[in-house]
């Protein structure tokens, strides 16, 4: 079944038309998906391109030297990547952590723990208690707000387990049996086993907190705080809806932003991709 | 603690005294201290909050010391029509969201399925996983100027025709379409993936034995393909019906004063009632009403799901 032989033949006619249909329909939908991406890297490169043009008549870096003497984009970006960093860490450590501990089926009072999980999905405080919470906490303007919450979701955490299931629990006993208490059996077996989860739930982690933006504009207050997302909305919607003219340079400037706030994910994301596939996938099936 | 643990241990019967119990808890004494930091930070981050929901019954601002007032701050809300709109727009706007996304995820992953050449099917998932993972202030940014009326792509093309330029995100008729679409173009690819996990679990056999039956290509995708992933399609449906009241980023960035009426939303209303305008009573309690409604709908949902799965596996 890998492979299909295309046919006229009477019979196969109607099949192999479906199948030609279907990879035009698949490529026409992978150019919706990309066009609007790619307008954008397009936008950010060529200063003469208005409307309808999809390849640039003549490149120029200019937006991006504007970028780069801005001195005023940096500090978001480094609150970005330092959040980023941060929440990653944090969270990967919190879901393995959990998703292990839960793994034990003997272990007193499993259920509650993952009750105790399991309950944050259904019901939450909302947004002005968590607000009040957070003040009352003296955390507001604290980066830590992003950083300390980040990862505990029930979703990676039986996306982590599913994943931990698939190591051969007799690797587990047999460190047991030569004396590794639980820590050491979690650090020196159960992590390295499970690069490809690790990979994906980081890649969930990371790219959540880079994508951030409310909880920053809800938490922190001064200027210094606000990461590279918030500065994005900020560059994007200044003379928007005013109506004013907007010179080219304007929007080249606004799309060479959006470029590099998605660029680092693009980076990551044909390597990381096919760990998450397979992570994702067993998550999923098992369900 | 012990009625919990003997659900556990269901196919264990031998009751443990308390001695016993205590020598567990000593054995596994590791792993809670590993529970302990995930224990902590929901505690702090997620539990806490949760008494906060007391001021849904107080009349409390940041100017003045919160004071009791029963269910005053519903009685406003209930009849506040600006709450009701919020409301009707919530429920209107995530439910065609949430059918319309998963009848394209499902159809795509049909499709996708369909494709036997590896590699055209690696690159197909590669990029339309892609949208997902960009932010909603960055895809707002992206259409904002993939629409704009002076220099958006969409806008030149409608000129060229020699219409007038549309535009779309300040229009109260356009707002939703471009609302639904520009969901359906980040999420829809993303849905795939579990069906696409589901389909690849299917028998292959059950696929030889209706051919073999006579099955047309069509037939099989009908009697095999969707009874095979329906579970996991009800799964999804109800593990977003929990969500449906949760909007808020997406319309958040994407909505704008001219537009407000098509698109104010529950969660936009509690922002705009407690941090704008800082009436930290008021928004509480509608966050607690959408909250409620929301448990309720997993409850009714769940049961749903019980009831359904148990007819399945009878039938």
């Amino acid at each position: 079944m890998m492979t299909e032989k295309l046919s006229f033949k009477k019979g196969r006619r109607g099949r192999t038309i479906f199948v030609i249909c279907n990879v035009i329909f698949l490529c026409f939908l992978m150019l919706i998906m990309v066009i609007p991406l790619w307008k954008v890297i397009v936008d950010s490169l060529d200063p003469t391109s208005v409307g309808i043009r999809l390849w640039p008549k003549q490149i120029s870096f200019y937006a991006y030297q504007t970028i780069l003497s801005k001195k005023s984009l940096y500090l978001p970006f480094f609150v970005s990547v330092y959040t980023t960093i941060g929440a990653t860490a944090v969270g990967l450590l919190m879901t393995t952590l959990a998703a292990y501990v839960i793994l034990q089926q003997e272990i007193p009072g499993r259920k509650l723990m993952i009750g105790y999980i399991m309950f944050t999905m259904l019901f939450s405080g909302g947004m002005i208690p968590a607000y009040l919470n957070i003040q009352r906490l003296g955390l507001m303007n604290n980066l830590l707000v992003i950083i300390l919450p980040a990862g505990v979701s029930t979703y990676n955490i039986v996306l982590m387990r599913s994943f931990f299931e698939s190591i051969p629990s007799t690797l587990y006993e047999a460190a047991e049996l030569d004396g590794c208490t639980p820590l050491r059996t979690f650090w020196k077996i159960v992590l390295p086993l499970s690069k490809p989860a690790l990979a994906s739930v980081g890649l969930f982690i990371a790219v959540g907190t880079w994508n951030e933006y409310m909880p920053f504009i809800l938490y922190m207050q001064d200027n210094t705080k606000m990461n590279f997302q918030v500065k994005v909305r900020e560059l994007i919607l200044q003379d928007a809806l005013s109506g004013t003219a907007i010179s080219a340079s304007d929007d080249m400037l606004k799309s060479a932003v959006v470029v590099v706030v998605v660029f680092p994910f693009l980076i990551i994301y044909p390597f990381v991709q096919k760990y998450f596939t397979k992570g994702v996938t067993v998550g999923a099936v098992k369900g | 603690m012990k009625s919990s643990k003997e659900k556990t241990t269901k196919y264990v019967p031998p009751k443990k005294n308390f001695k016993q119990k205590m020598v567990d808890i000593y054995h596994y004494r590791w792993f809670y201290l590993m529970f302990l930091p995930v224990f902590l930070s929901l505690l702090v981050f997620h539990y806490f909050p949760i008494y906060g929901i007391k001021f849904a019954f107080y009349d409390y601002t940041p100017f003045k010391e919160p004071t009791w007032v029963g269910f005053e701050n519903f009685g406003y809300l209930f009849r506040s029509a600006r709450f009701w709109r919020a409301f009707r727009n919530t429920i209107e706007l995530s439910t065609i969201k949430l059918v319309l996304g998963m009848v394209f995820s499902v159809g795509l992953a049909l499709l996708i399925d369909e494709i036997k050449s590896v590699a055209f099917r690696k690159v197909t998932q590669t990029i339309v996983y892609i949208p997902h993972f960009i932010s909603w202030v960055v895809v707002a940014s992206i259409f904002t100027l993939f629409l704009s009326p002076q220099s958006g792509m969409v806008n030149a093309i409608i000129t060229a025709f020699g219409h007038e330029p549309i535009y779309f995100l300040a229009s109260d008729s356009w707002w939703r379409v471009v609302f639904y679409l520009l969901n359906l173009w980040k999420e829809t690819g993303w849905g795939t993936i579990i069906y696409i996990a589901a389909l690849a679990g299917v028998d292959q056999e059950m696929y030889e034995a209706a051919a073999i039956d006579g099955a047309t290509h069509w037939q099989r995708v009908k009697y095999v393909s969707i009874p095979a992933i329906s579970i996991t399609i009800l799964t999804v449906f109800i593990l977003n019906l929990a969500k449906v009241l949760n909007l808020f980023d997406s319309v958040f960035v994407l909505q704008n004063d001219s537009v407000i009426k098509s698109s104010d939303v529950i969660g936009t209303y509690v922002y705009r009632m407690g941090i704008v305008s800082a009436n930290y009573g008021v928004s509480t309690a509608s966050g607690l009403f959408k909250s409620v409604i929301s448990v309720i709908l997993i409850t009714i949902a769940n049961k749903l799901n019980k009831k359904i799965k148990g007819e399945g596996i009878l039938g």
